[in-house]
């Protein structure tokens, strides 16, 4: 039995973790190669603060760079989410899709099919990190790069250890509550939170200390590839996982399972007392469902409540942050190396718009500009077929093309608002840190963040509109930005390659340097036709295929 | 011609690559008239639903709904229909209210009296959220969204699934209004007592071909029924077997049993002239046997 349930999840589950590994992989050997060719002896120079942010060992040599720009930085951050979106669904994710009771009438216990989970979302997660490891090991003997006395196997170890921990935290939540979207939301808060506040709060003297209350500490603290594993971390992180298992076991023996159902919000409460009733009938209901586009904007409302205070919150932080670094950093600014640079979107270290475009242009800002367009467009015309609701939406008199323009609105719409965000937010973070960046190109340089989200939003709303699938829509547009984004970060290096930086839709993001120099509106027009383009594209396909039925 | 059908289906054809799912379709249905669907599953209803609903486009033929092209013209044929899709999803973010208002405000409108009226006999509760319903009380929102703008033509796909014998009859009185008004019904269904009960005419569909388009009435009439004859002494059932439509005679001494689908007055004069008939039970034809006879045929 034990096997039944933890064969099927592992089969269900394996593709994320493995998919993110093996991309991990690829940017390691890709970032290696690049930073081979790199003269990085002043990195030993650079002030602890700075290092830390970008969690980067010191005495490191060009390989550490490399491991601690692709696996300390973002790629653990991608795996512990892969691990989360893995244990939130674990319990939950059956209890959602309304299979838990079918799945426990067979005789199998409750504690043995949560167990079985949760030895598919270790193995599953293992699995990717043996991946991780094999390429950590292979990419300097492939590349010819001396890696001195840096401790991989460490690093890989505690990489893990840290991921499980996020998992089970998520894997707990969802045992104990069988609420999927909570167990996620919240582990990923969790995660973020705390890998911020472990980045940040050490740079503060007078706060250096509360660093260790949050559990990514346990994680970087130690400096695993540096120093090795140290087992009082690693003891902490793993007995974090052993807790977070007997809390998600024990919960879900204790508890009533749900039914298939969705989720009671704060607004169906308003709705439900006569005191509020009205206000939020009128919110709620009436109002929300008046226009396609509207409900399509009440439906992805969530991803505001996350991405607008985040976007905004970090993007006021840099400005004091970057007057309070040390003054040596701008100097050093000047050395700093374009290619490391171009990894995080490029910019020039020494500068206010540099360093705005470092920490938040370069990747956050685009980031979650992207996360909202591509949810949307996977969601707009897929996302309903796969629901099977499209046949009962155009069995009123609505044309396909109406269907199609009406949620770009809200894409529009959408990422508008985030572009919106992370002006106010740089707008602050530059008046609090008293920066001077320019209003006018703040509001360009997120104009064309906005656009460059629209026209991957409208990628996979044509994915979408073509085969009515969320995973090629999703995984399509997302997989098209990855690229694209290396391609413009890495070509230029080489001036034989420079030219065909081009081709990627990130090249009319920030070539122009718009934080300094304001809007290039070729660039805005370029990125605002291929939006156009792929919409218009979305509606042929749209009207011309059979709707897909599903279930 | 056009306002004499309000669905009119020319050699409608689908084919998913190598899967033949509907086969050259014919099929005119007037006005004011319950059309049943019947067959087996995976026989091409749904395929049939979905091509007239332009959610699929054939591969060959072609079909009107009150006279509009089902792809050309199919916003405008919208206006006039009442849709229940087969497998009934809805959002279920939203309760059974905000689901008929989306629709509604997509149609210009609703008369909510008639939608308060419509839940009221369906027993339905709109104000709970729609994910949160069994089958049965999301079945009814499904059937309210149809129903509430009065179409001309109604497109329903296995409407009552789900829902309890009470309810299916509360059901079958709306159909049986809608048509009386003038309206026309396009009904596919498993359910053959609930044909049976409202459908002027059927049509049985089998591995996407349409076999047969009856009457319930001319088919219940042709129907072969088991027919026991009693008699008050031992009979030669030899004598029943020349008669028209006369099968399968079994002959249990005092007791004849026998298949029949002539007519009952040259078998009861065959009785009563050589015997002394003492008593008679005839099971009444029912559809279920018919289509069972239907589906089982080889092609």
């Amino acid at each position: 039995m034990l096997t039944n349930v933890f064969t099927k999840t592992t089969f269900d589950r394996w593709k994320p973790p493995v998919i993110a590994a093996v991309s991990l992989a690829v940017l390691l050997l890709f970032g290696m190669a690049v930073y081979r060719g790199i003269d990085v002896s002043f990195w030993d120079d650079l002030p602890e603060a700075f290092r830390s942010v970008f969690g980067i060992p010191a005495g490191a040599d060009v390989g550490g760079l490399a491991y601690g720009a692709i696996y300390s930085g973002y790629g653990i951050l991608t795996m512990a989410a892969v691990a989360i979106a893995g244990g939130a669904v674990s319990i939950a994710g059956e209890e959602k899709n309304g299979t838990i009771g079918l799945l426990l009438g067979d005789p199998v216990s409750r504690t043995t099919m949560a167990l079985s989970k949760a030895a598919a979302l270790a193995v599953v997660t293992a699995g990717a990190f043996i991946i991780l490891w094999l390429t950590g090991l292979a990419a300097p003997m492939m590349l010819d790069v001396e890696i001195g006395t840096m401790d991989v196997n460490a690093l890989i170890v505690m990489m893990f250890v840290n991921a499980l921990f996020y998992g089970f935290f998520a894997f707990a939540l969802s045992g104990w509550t069988g609420k999927s979207a909570l167990a996620a939301g919240v582990s990923a808060g969790v995660m973020v939170v705390s890998f911020i506040a472990v980045g940040l709060l050490p740079l503060i003297d007078e706060v250096a200390g509360l660093a260790k209350f949050f559990p990514w500490y346990y994680f970087s603290g130690s400096e695993p590839l540096l120093y090795g594993i140290s087992w009082r971390d690693f003891g902490i992180l793993a007995a974090g996982v052993v807790v977070f298992l007997v809390i998600g076991v024990v919960g879900v023996n204790r508890r009533d399972l749900r039914s298939q159902s969705v989720g009671t919000k704060m607004i169906d409460r308003l709705r439900a007392n006569p005191l509020t009733h009205k206000a939020a009938e009128m919110l709620a209901g009436t109002a929300r469902v008046s226009k396609i586009w509207i409900k399509t904007a009440s439906e992805h409302q969530a991803l505001l409540y996350v991405i607008v205070p985040l976007v905004f919150l970090m993007s006021v932080m840099i400005g004091p942050m970057y007057s309070m670094l040390d003054d040596t950093l701008k100097s050093l600014g000047e050395q700093f190396p374009e290619t490391l640079l171009s990894l995080f979107g490029g910019g020039d270290m020494s500068t206010p718009e540099g360093f705005y475009q470092i920490e938040m242009f370069g990747l956050m800002i685009p980031i979650s500009i992207l996360v909202v367009t591509i949810v949307i467009g996977t969601a707009a015309l897929a996302g309903e077929e796969k629901h099977n609701t499209m046949g009962l939406l155009l069995a009123n008199p609505v044309r396909r093309s109406t269907v199609v323009t009406q949620k770009t609105w809200t894409m529009i719409l959408y990422a508008a608002i985030v572009g919106l965000a992370a002006f106010l937010g740089v707008a602050a973070g530059s008046l609090l840190g008293g920066l001077g960046i320019d209003m006018g190109n703040i509001a360009a340089t997120c104009v064309l963040a906005t656009l460059l989200g629209l026209a991957f939003g409208a990628l996979a709303l044509a994915l979408g509109a073509a085969t009515g699938r969320t995973q090629i829509a999703s995984y399509g547009a997302v997989g098209v930005a990855v690229v694209a984004f290396i391609i413009n970060g890495f070509l230029p290096l080489n001036d034989s390659t420079t030219a065909w930086a081009k081709v990627s839709p990130f090249y009319y993001y920030l070539s122009s340097d718009p934080l300094t120099n304001g809007m290039a509106w070729g660039h805005a027009a370029i990125l605002a036709s291929l939006f156009v383009i792929l919409v218009v594209l979305a509606v042929v396909l749209f009207g011309r295929r059979d709707l897909r039925q599903t279930g | 011609m056009t306002d004499e059908i309000a669905i009119h289906c020319d050699g409608l054809t689908k084919h998913y690559g190598k899967v033949e799912a509907l086969n050259d379709l014919d099929l005119d249905i007037r006005p004011g008239e319950i059309f049943g669907f019947l067959g087996p599953n995976g026989a091409g209803k749904t395929t049939t639903i979905r091509t007239l609903m332009d959610e699929i486009r054939p591969t060959a033929g072609s079909a009107t709904i009150v006279g509009l092209d089902t792809h050309r013209d199919s916003v405008e044929i919208r206006r006039h229909i009442g849709y229940i899709p087969g497998d009934l999803a809805m959002y279920p973010n939203l309760t059974g209210k905000d689901t008929i208002t989306y629709f509604s405000n997509l149609r210009g409108g609703v008369d909510w009296t008639f939608v308060d009226a419509l839940a009221d006999r369906l027993e339905a509760d709109l104000t709970k959220k729609v994910g949160d319903l069994s089958t049965g009380n999301r079945q009814k929102v499904g059937i309210i969204q149809a129903f509430m703008n009065k179409p001309q033509v109604y497109m329903m796909d296995e409407p009552s699934s789900g829902l309890d014998p009470l309810v299916q009859r509360e059901f079958q009185g709306m159909m049986k209004e809608a048509v009386a008004g003038g309206a026309t019904i396009f009904l596919s269904s498993h359910t053959l007592s609930e044909v049976q009960r409202v459908a002027d005419r059927v049509g049985i569909i089998r591995t996407g071909y349409l076999v047969a388009v009856e009457g319930v009435q001319a088919l219940r009439s042709k129907a072969i029924r088991r027919v026991d004859l009693y008699f008050d002494g031992p009979v030669d059932a030899t004598v029943f077997e020349p008669i028209n439509g006369v099968r399968d005679v079994e002959n249990r001494n005092h007791h004849v049993s026998l298949s029949f689908d002539g007519s009952m007055e040259e078998l009861l004069r065959v009785a009563t002239s050589n015997y002394t008939l003492t008593d008679i039970n005839t099971q009444e034809a029912d559809l279920e046997e018919i289509f069972l006879t239907y589906y089982r045929e080889e092609v």
